[in-house]
């Protein structure tokens, strides 16, 4: 039974102790709920629970096991000289695989019988067999050695009896979870205890899942950084100060040093910072302290529009408009006639459009903040005769800035982050410069360069994007453990 | 600062003159709160250098008719109020009074202890420093030691000056806020219920200070408890649903009351 059999089946089981449990409890307690321990429809969902959660899970686990198996188990019988010939065990394992694969869907779009495709085994056959799973769209790569179909073969038909054998187990274990639930139905069962165990664990799952992803991405990048650095000198890396990788064909001469990159990534941030803060805290006081309830319920929502603007649009902005804007004002015949600016795309260009796009992020942040400030701290202050900018910037500020600090740091891993705009806006040259109105390029930027060129992937050119990657993530975690320390050591100030 | 001069010769002179002089009067006071007539009609004169406190079960406007003393209600876009208050003869809702500098000259405290989260010397001198009360520095620290002695706070907190208000205990908060408000050297102290989130032994030393306050100030203070009221106060205000009830000795109020309501509330009947 395919796997998407499975699933209809076990609802329909479900289904089925559902109406099953409730109307056992129900039986149980002669008709009348008042009688029971749970309300009826906890009973009915205490057998749902046990009879789909041990065989969703037994599925997941099956799904995960059986292919590792599979694998071990065939590739055990795989011959040397087929070994030598493929280069390795793994790669001749992988021509398996992919046989066994087209073998699978050959059959299913019906260009080869189920028949034929377990029994081929002729050489002459094979080069049929070739051609039918060719023209089933499945591209082989070279000639298919006897050994390997018949591992192939092997190979579907372990699955196809795993496959079998998890689909009664999945079924036969639904079924007895249901049975045991229906069973231990009575009016004083606690179904409803169980229940909450079963939302609890659901909750537990969910927080898991989110943080196992996040364990994982960082693994990855990880071993392919660890890769990276044992194919390219780490201290090249870490302090060299030219970026100029070599591309496909002339490797050995390039040199990944970060520094410029970094440059560009902290340089840029600091121009959006400088445009953000100032501009999305004044904001955040007008919004929480000036303005009436009407301006605010129209000003806030308008501003966090500009949070909803997706990054490439920003991108185009800084191209199209700020980009020639700057040109026009500080290039050669420019209004200020200086000549700082030769191209529109220039660390100026992204940082600016980068802190238009920051401001909502800082001024909303801001504005929850300091709207937690206590109302008896402004009333204690305008009772002294103190003024409204005065409360503000004495009492209202000092009370709010830890929290802001945390907001602006947030934001500042988010600019360190920004890929979109710097991609367009920034440029792509790679130096260390003071001039904001020269071109640079960060981080983000060359981690796309670098692995939508066509380097080979297991070339320092392109595992270096990963290295790019770990070191930013480090930054940005960093950066957020010290933004969130803070915001909670003021929440507990105030409380 | 000409105005802050003569506020404080206002003081040289007002001190010769005997004790029951009239410092606040109020005329026809109203106060709305949007669609809600909150304050009917309120007349009071509150006499100087007395205690005056303002009883009445809660809603019955004595928090608010004690914010328009200092037209902390402006700060409250719905409120409005009208009618006359007059501070030393002067109309303080006239359009010339500056708000703020009336709130320098008319002191609060409010109900919780609400110390800035600065250390306790820039609590007692965040008044003054605003207000450009001290030359200089020594002159600011004479203040500063000056307030929390009256506060009577300053054996406790003279070593630690410097550590944050929020640090002490409620209490010493509270004190705190009393002596920031009198750092700017005010005529009248409003006290909106000043005890109500403390503990017996802090709501002992908040009203022998204020006893102690009175031969300075002008202190009004808004009460729950009758029988603080009855301990620190010579003349009381007995407020029912936004009228002013009765106005008179607080002996008279305690013992002798002319108004049914009056008699009610003091004996338990109502609340």
């Amino acid at each position: 039974m395919p796997f998407y059999w499975i699933l209809p089946v076990l609802l329909v089981i479900a289904a089925v102790g559902y109406v099953l449990g409730r109307g056992r409890a129900m039986r149980s307690a002669d008709g009348d709920a008042r009688n029971l321990h749970s309300l009826p429809n906890y009973y009915g969902v205490h057998a749902v629970i046990a009879g789909l959660v041990p065989a969703a899970l037994l599925l997941a686990a099956w799904a995960v096991v059986q292919p590792i198996v599979v694998d071990t188990w065939v590739s055990q019988s795989i011959s040397e000289s087929r070994m030598q010939e493929a280069g390795s065990r793994g790669l001749a394992m992988s021509e398996v695989r992919r046989l066994a694969a087209g073998l699978e869907t050959a059959v299913e779009r019906g260009a080869i019988t189920a028949e034929r495709a377990r029994s081929a085994s002729q050489s002459m056959d094979i080069d049929d067999l070739r051609e039918a799973v060719s023209g089933a769209g499945i591209a082989l790569t070279g000639n298919i050695a006897p050994e390997t179909l018949e591992n192939a073969q092997r190979y579907n038909r372990i699955s196809a009896v795993g496959s079998a054998i998890k689909t009664v187990l999945v079924l036969l274990l639904s079924l007895a979870g249901t049975a045991y639930a229906v069973s231990q139905t009575t009016k004083e069962f606690r179904a409803r205890k169980s229940v909450e165990h079963g939302v609890m664990a659901l909750l537990i799952g969910a927080a898991c899942l989110a943080i196992f992803t996040t364990i994982g991405i960082v693994l990855s990048l990880i071993f392919n950084t660890i890769e990276f650095l044992r194919l390219y000198p780490a201290m090249d890396f870490f302090f060299g100060t030219t970026w100029s990788p070599s591309f496909t064909g002339r490797g050995g001469a390039s040199q990944l040093g970060i520094l410029p990159l970094l440059w560009g990534t902290f340089y840029i941030s600091l121009v959006a910072l400088l445009v953000a803060v100032p501009i999305g805290l004044f904001a955040a006081i007008y919004l929480s302290e000036y303005a009436s309830k009407p301006v605010r319920g129209i000003a806030k929502p308008l501003l966090e529009i500009l949070a909803g603007i997706p990054t490439i649009v920003y991108g185009l902005f800084a191209l199209l408009t700020v980009g020639p804007l700057l040109v026009s004002t500080f290039g050669d015949d420019g209004w200020l006639g200086v000549d700082w600016m030769d191209g529109g795309t220039a660390v100026m260009t992204a940082g600016l459009v980068m802190g238009i796009m920051l401001i909502p992020f800082v001024s909303s942040l801001s504005d929850d903040i300091i709207n937690s400030v206590p109302q008896a701290m402004r009333d204690g202050s305008l009772g002294l005769g103190a003024t409204h900018s005065e409360t503000v910037r004495q009492v209202v500020m000092p009370a709010a800035l830890p929290g802001i600090v945390g907001a602006v740091l947030l934001a500042a891993s988010r600019a360190i982050g920004e890929t979109m705009i710097v991609v367009l806006g920034a440029g792509a040259a790679a130096q260390i410069s003071g001039n904001p109105f020269e071109s640079m390029t960060t981080v983000t930027a060359k981690i796309v360069s670098q692995l939508t060129g066509d380097a080979d992937f297991n070339s320092p050119e392109a595992l270096v994007a990963f290295a790019l990657g770990m070191t930013l993530f480090v930054f940005t975690l960093g950066l957020n453990v010290v933004a969130l320390y803070i915001v909670r050591k003021y929440r507990e100030e105030l409380e | 600062m000409n105005q802050e001069t003569a506020v404080r010769n206002d003081r040289d002179t007002t001190s010769h003159l005997p004790n029951n002089q009239i410092k606040v009067s109020a005329r026809k006071v109203q106060v709305y709160y949007g669609d809600t007539h909150a304050i009917k009609d309120v007349d009071v004169d509150i006499e100087d250098r007395n205690v005056t406190a303002f009883i009445g079960p809660s809603g019955c406007g004595k928090s608010t008719f004690l914010r328009c003393i200092n037209r902390m209600n402006d700060t409250i876009p719905i409120a409005r109020v009208e009618g006359q208050i007059l501070i030393d003869d002067e109309d303080i809702y006239d359009k010339r009074i500056d708000p703020v500098q009336l709130r320098a000259k008319v002191g609060m405290v409010f109900q919780k202890p609400n110390p800035f989260p600065k250390s306790i010397y820039d609590n007692v001198a965040y008044g003054p420093k605003i207000h450009g009360l001290a030359k200089n520095k020594s002159e600011l620290n004479d203040i500063v030691e000056k307030s929390l002695r009256r506060a009577a706070l300053w054996n406790e907190v003279k070593d630690r000056l410097q550590l944050p208000g929020t640090g002490l205990s409620g209490g010493q908060q509270q004190r705190l806020c009393i002596a920031r408000a009198i750092a700017t050297e005010p005529e009248i102290l409003l006290m909106d219920e000043p005890c109500s989130a403390l503990d017996p032994i802090a709501t002992d030393q908040v009203e022998e200070l204020i006893r102690e306050l009175k031969g300075n100030y002008s202190v009004v203070i808004v009460t729950h408890s009758m029988q603080q009221a009855h301990r620190v106060s010579q003349k009381t205000a007995f407020f029912h649903l936004g009228n002013l009830v009765e106005y008179d000795d607080t002996e008279t109020i305690f013992k002798n009351p002319k108004d049914e309501r009056t008699e009610s509330y003091i004996t338990g009947r109502i609340g």
